[in-house]
C-alpha cells in the first residue's frame, strides 16, 4: 500500500527489493505453512469423511477464530508505529464485553444502541490512556499496564466474578456464528477495519505523523506536528476498536463474561511484531500485520490437525513453542544484514572529506 | 621558579575526522598557579581538557606532568597522576549521598574490604568544611542545587589530592555570593601548591583571578600572558585575531516594515529576561553572542516550545502568545534548529516527507496524502537550493550536513513564513555549502523575509547581518550595526567595553 513514486533503477522501490521485503518474505512463510499443514493435516476419518485443515469448513473456522486478535492487532498497529504500545486492549475487550452485556440485559437498551455505546466507552477507555501518556508523560508501557490490570478489574467487580451474560437474539449471533456473503459474517469486519487502519496509516498525513512520531518525537515536535494529538487519536481508535472486538467476541460464544479476550494482547502483540511493525517505531504496515494475524492463526490451527500432535494432545503447548520460534526467526531474518556487515572488513568510521558526525 | 611545570603541554595535536580541533597548542601551568584558558566558541578549549583528562587521546604532541612524559592517558590514570576537573554539569550520583559520592570517588576499591561508613562520612565533613560549604554530607544530592553540587566536586578535588584542578566554567550558574565563595576555595587551592586551569567567559574573574592566561584561536594557543601584563582590549584582539573577509553577500534593498517586534520578553525557566528588539522585512537581524548567552532559548520562546511569561511578542502588528509550535508555525513563525540530526530532520525518513512536515495542512488539505504534488514540491525545492541526493526518496540520514541543512531550511520556506529564525545554520557544514546557505539566506532577505541570524561563528554573523543584536546573560546586551568591528562585538558578547 505504500507510495508509488516513478520507480528509480535502484534502490528500496525496485522489483527486487519488493520481492524480498518483509511483507513478502512472512508472505511466502505463511503460502509454506500453508501447504505443509494441508498435506500434513488432512486426513479421512473410517466414513470416508476428509477432516482437518484442508475442508473450507475449517479455513472459515480459523478465519472466524481470527477476528478478535485480528482487531487488537489493526488496532496496535498505529501504536506501535508511534513507538508506543497498549497491553490493555485484552483487558479492554473484557470491561466492554461486560458492559454491552449488562446495557443490553440489565439495562434493556436495543442491541444496536447497546452496542454503539460499548464503541462510545472504548473510545473513552482509550482516552484514558491517551491523557495519562500525553499529559502526564508517563510511558506507554506503564501505563497501559495499569489500565491492563483497572480495566480486566472493573469487570471482574461489575460481575462479581460469576455473572455472565447470555441468551442473546439471534440476530445478533448471526454476526458472530453465521456466514454472510459466503465468509464467515465478523470476516467482513475485520476486512472493513482493516481498510481504514490501512488508510489512516499509509494514505493520510495522521499515518505520516505516526510515522515521524515514531523515529523522532522530538524531530515531530519541531517539525510543529501536534504530537500529543495525534497519540491520543492512535491510544482512543485502539479503544474504540477493542470494543468493537467485545462485540464480536461476545457474538460468536453467545455469552458476555469478564474474562473474554485475556491474553489477546499479547497474542496481537505478536502479529504485528511478525508482520514487520518496528517495536522502536516508524517502521511497519497493515499488511504486515494481517499477515502476521494469518501467519499464527494457520500455525495454530494446523497443528491442531496434525496426528502426531493430536496423538500428544498438545496442541497448545506446540503451538506456543513454534509461534515463539517464528517470531524470534523473523526478526533475527531481520538483523541478518546488519550481522553479516559486522563482519566485512569495515571502511574507515569517518571521511577525511566529511564533518565529522 | 621551580625547575618542572606541574604541567607542560607541547605541539598538542588532536583530528576528529578531518577536522583539526587542536593544531599545536602550547601551554604550561605551574604549581601554585591559577591559569585561565581563554577562546571563542569553538577555540578548542573543551578538546584540550578532553585531552588532558585522558578522555579523548591525542594524535601528536607530547604531554608532560612535572618533568615526566606521559602517553596512553585514560580517565583512570589521569586521575590517578592527580589530575582533577571539574566539569560545568557535576558527574555526581543523584540517588547518593554527598558522603556516598565521595567514598565512590576516593576509595581505593577493594572487593573484600569493608566500608567504614562513619570514616566516608568524617571525611566528607572535613573536606566540605575546608571549602566553607555548608552541605550536609547525609544530603542527597540529587536535593543539592547545581552550585552545591559543583562545591562537592571540588571538595572530592580537594580530597583525592589533585595537584592539577580543571575547572570549566565553574561560575556560569552560580550567585554572586557562591563565586565568592568559589573564589576564596581557588585562592586556597593555590596557596597549597595546587595548579590550577580555570576557563571562563568572564573577563573581570580572570582578572580578580588568574596569574596567567592564554588564549586559544583556532585550535592554537596564540599567546600566554601574565594577567597584569595585558588588559582586556589586548585579550579580545587575541582572541578575534583575524580580519572579516568580505565574502558575505551584501544587503541590496532597504529593510521594510516592521514584522517582529518584542517588547522585555522574558522566561524566568529557560533564563532569558527583559529582551527588546524589532526586526524589519527584508533585513537580516544576526544574534551573537557566546555560548549560553541566551540566544537559543530565545529562539525555543519564539517557536513556542518554551512560552514566555513575560513581556509581549507582536508579530505583523497583532500581539502572540505562542504555546505551541503548532502556534508559531500557524502565525507564520519557521525555526531552523540548531541541533539537526535531533530536531532538524529526520534522519529515517525521505526527504519528501522531511520536506512537507511542516505544510500538511496547506499540501493535504483534507489529510489524504498526495504523492505527486509532494513529490514535484521535493523536486522543486531540491532544485532551488541545490540538494545533493540521489532523489526525493533518499533518506535523510544519506546526507551531508550541508545537504541535511538545506532540507531543513526548505521544509520551512515550504510554510511561506514570515519571519524565519535559523539557529547556527552553517555548524559543521563543508566551506563550500556554507557559503551556499548565506546565498540563500540573503536572497530570501531580499524576498521580503524577516530573518533572525543566531551564529557564534563572528564573521558570519558579522558579515551577513544588517544588524547584530549581541546576548549574554540572557539578555540583550547591545544592537550594533551590520558589519561592526568584531572586537567590538566580542566586547559586547562578554559585557566589558573594548
Amino acid at each position: 500500500m505504500a507510495a508509488t513514486p516513478p520507480a528509480p533503477t535502484t534502490g528500496p522501490g525496485t522489483w527486487k527489493s519488493r520481492l524480498l521485503s518483509h511483507e513478502m518474505l512472512l508472505f511466502y512463510v505463511l503460502i509454506a505453512l500453508w501447504l505443509f499443514f494441508y498435506f500434513a493435516g488432512t486426513t479421512v476419518n473410517r466414513r470416508g469423511v476428509t477432516v482437518g485443515f484442508g475442508t473450507l469448513d475449517r479455513q472459515f473456522d480459523i478465519l472466524r477464530h481470527s477476528c478478535e486478535i485480528g482487531l487488537l492487532a489493526l488496532a496496535l498497529t498505529p501504536i506501535i508505529i508511534t513507538a508506543g504500545i497498549d497491553l490493555s486492549v485484552g483487558s479492554l475487550l473484557g470491561l466492554c464485553a461486560i458492559l454491552f452485556g449488562q446495557l443490553w440485559h440489565d439495562g434493556g437498551l436495543p442491541i444496536p444502541v447497546a452496542a454503539g455505546l460499548t464503541l462510545v466507552i472504548g473510545a473513552l477507555a482509550g482516552g484514558l490512556n491517551a491523557i495519562l501518556i500525553t499529559a502526564l508523560r508517563i510511558p506507554p508501557l506503564i501505563v497501559t499496564l495499569g489500565t491492563y490490570s483497572l480495566f480486566r478489574g472493573l469487570a471482574e467487580a461489575l460481575t462479581r466474578g460469576s455473572i455472565t451474560y447470555t441468551d442473546f437474539p439471534a440476530s445478533f449471533l448471526y454476526l458472530g456464528q453465521e456466514r454472510w456473503l459466503g465468509l464467515p459474517t465478523q470476516a467482513w469486519i475485520l476486512f472493513a477495519v482493516a481498510i481504514v487502519v490501512g488508510v489512516l496509516v499509509h494514505r493520510t498525513t495522521f499515518g505520516r505523523a505516526f510515522r515521524t512520531i515514531g523515529f523522532s518525537p522530538e524531530g515531530a515536535r519541531y517539525a510543529g506536528i501536534p504530537v500529543a494529538r495525534r497519540l491520543a487519536l492512535a491510544y482512543v481508535l485502539a479503544g474504540s476498536i477493542a470494543a468493537l472486538a467485545a462485540i464480536i467476541y461476545t457474538a460468536r460464544l453467545g455469552q458476555a463474561k469478564a474474562d473474554a479476550g485475556t491474553g489477546y494482547e499479547l497474542f496481537a502483540i505478536t502479529a504485528v511484531v511478525l508482520g514487520g511493525t518496528s517495536i522502536f517505531g516508524g517502521k511497519g504496515s497493515v499488511i504486515g500485520t494481517l499477515l502476521g494475524v494469518a501467519a499464527i492463526a494457520v500455525l495454530k490451527n494446523g497443528l491442531a490437525c496434525l496426528p502426531v500432535v493430536m496423538r500428544m494432545n498438545a496442541a497448545e503447548e506446540m503451538s506456543g513453542l513454534l509461534t515463539g520460534a517464528l517470531l524470534l526467526f523473523a526478526l533475527s531474518v531481520g538483523g541478518m544484514p546488519q550481522l553479516w556487515s559486522g563482519f566485512r572488513p569495515r571502511a574507515s568510521a569517518t571521511s577525511p572529506l566529511l564533518p565529522p558526525p | 621558579m621551580s625547575p618542572a611545570p606541574l604541567l607542560e603541554l607541547r605541539q598538542l595535536v588532536k583530528n576528529y575526522g578531518g577536522v583539526r580541533a587542536l593544531r599545536g597548542v602550547d601551554f604550561d601551568l605551574r604549581a601554585g598557579e591559577v591559569h585561565a584558558l581563554l577562546g571563542e566558541n569553538g577555540a578548542g578549549k573543551s578538546t584540550l581538557i578532553k585531552v588532558v583528562t585522558g578522555a579523548h587521546a591525542p594524535n601528536g604532541g607530547t604531554i608532560t606532568l612535572a618533568g615526566q612524559t606521559v602517553s596512553g592517558l585514560t580517565p583512570a590514570t589521569a586521575r590517578a597522576l592527580g589530575i582533577a576537573c571539574i566539569y560545568q554539569q557535576p558527574a555526581l550520583f543523584p540517588d547518593l549521598t554527598v558522603a556516598e559520592n565521595l567514598a565512590l570517588r576516593l576509595n581505593v576499591p577493594s572487593p573484600a574490604a569493608r566500608m567504614r561508613w562513619s570514616d566516608c562520612r568524617a571525611r566528607a565533613t572535613r573536606l566540605l568544611a575546608r571549602i566553607g560549604a555548608e552541605i550536609s554530607p547525609d544530603a542527597e544530592v540529587r536535593s543539592l542545587s547545581m552550585p552545591e553540587q559543583q562545591l562537592v566536586e571540588i571538595a572530592c578535588a580537594l580530597g583525592s589530592g589533585a595537584r592539577i584542578v580543571i575547572m570549566d566554567e565553574p561560575t556560569a550558574s552560580l550567585t554572586q555570593k557562591e563565586q565568592h565563595l568559589l573564589f576564596g576555595v581557588v585562592r586556597d587551592l593555590r596557596k597549597n601548591g595546587v595548579g590550577v586551569i580555570y576557563i571562563s567567559h568572564r573577563l573581570e574573574e580572570i582578572f580578580a583571578l588568574a596569574d596567567r592566561v592564554t588564549v586559544l584561536r583556532d585550535g592554537q594557543s596564540v599567546g600566554t600572558h601574565p594577567v597584569a601584563g595585558i588588559d582586556e582590549a589586548g585579550l579580545i584582539r587575541l582572541m578575534v585575531g583575524r580580519e572579516v573577509a568580505p565574502i558575505y553577500p551584501a544587503a541590496e534593498s532597504a529593510p521594510g516594515a516592521v514584522v517582529l517586534s518584542l517588547n522585555q520578553l522574558g522566561c524566568r525557566s529557560s533564563g532569558v529576561s527583559n529582551v527588546s528588539f524589532d526586526v524589519r522585512a527584508g533585513e537580516i537581524f544576526g544574534l551573537g553572542g557566546l555560548v549560553g548567552a541566551g540566544r537559543t532559548e530565545l529562539a525555543r520562546i519564539l517557536f513556542g516550545l518554551t512560552p514566555a511569561d513575560s513581556g509581549t511578542i507582536t508579530l505583523g502588528g497583532q500581539p502572540l502568545t505562542l504555546r505551541t509550535p503548532q502556534a508559531a508555525v500557524a502565525h507564520g513563525i519557521a525555526y531552523v534548529p540548531e541541533d539537526r540530526r535531533r530536531h532538524g530532520v529526520v534522519l529515517d525518513l525521505p526527504i519528501a516527507h522531511n520536506l512537507t512536515m511542516a505544510i500538511h495542512r496547506r499540501l493535504f488539505p483534507t489529510t489524504w496524502l498526495r504523492f505527486g504534488a509532494e513529490r514535484a514540491l521535493t523536486l522543486d525545492y531540491i532544485r532551488d537550493l541545490a540538494v545533493k541526493c540521489s532523489g526525493p526518496e533518499a533518506r535523510g540520514g544519506s546526507l551531508s550536513g550541508g545537504n541535511q541543512q538545506k532540507v531543513s531550511l526548505a521544509r520551512w520556506l515550504a510554510t511561506k513564513p514570515k519571519l524565519l529564525i535559523l539557529d547556527e545554520p552553517t555548524q559543521g557544514v563543508d566551506v563550500g555549502a556554507k557559503s551556499e546557505i548565506h546565498k540563500i539566506v540573503r536572497r530570501l532577505a531580499k524576498e521580503g523575509l524577516a530573518v533572525i541570524l543566531i551564529s557564534s561563528d563572528l564573521p558570519e554573523v558579522i558579515g551577513l547581518s544588517d544588524r547584530i543584536g549581541v546576548m549574554g546573560g540572557g539578555t540583550l546586551r547591545a544592537i550594533l550595526p551590520g558589519g561592526s568591528d568584531p572586537h567590538v562585538v566580542m566586547a559586547a558578547a562578554l559585557g566589558t567595553t573594548a
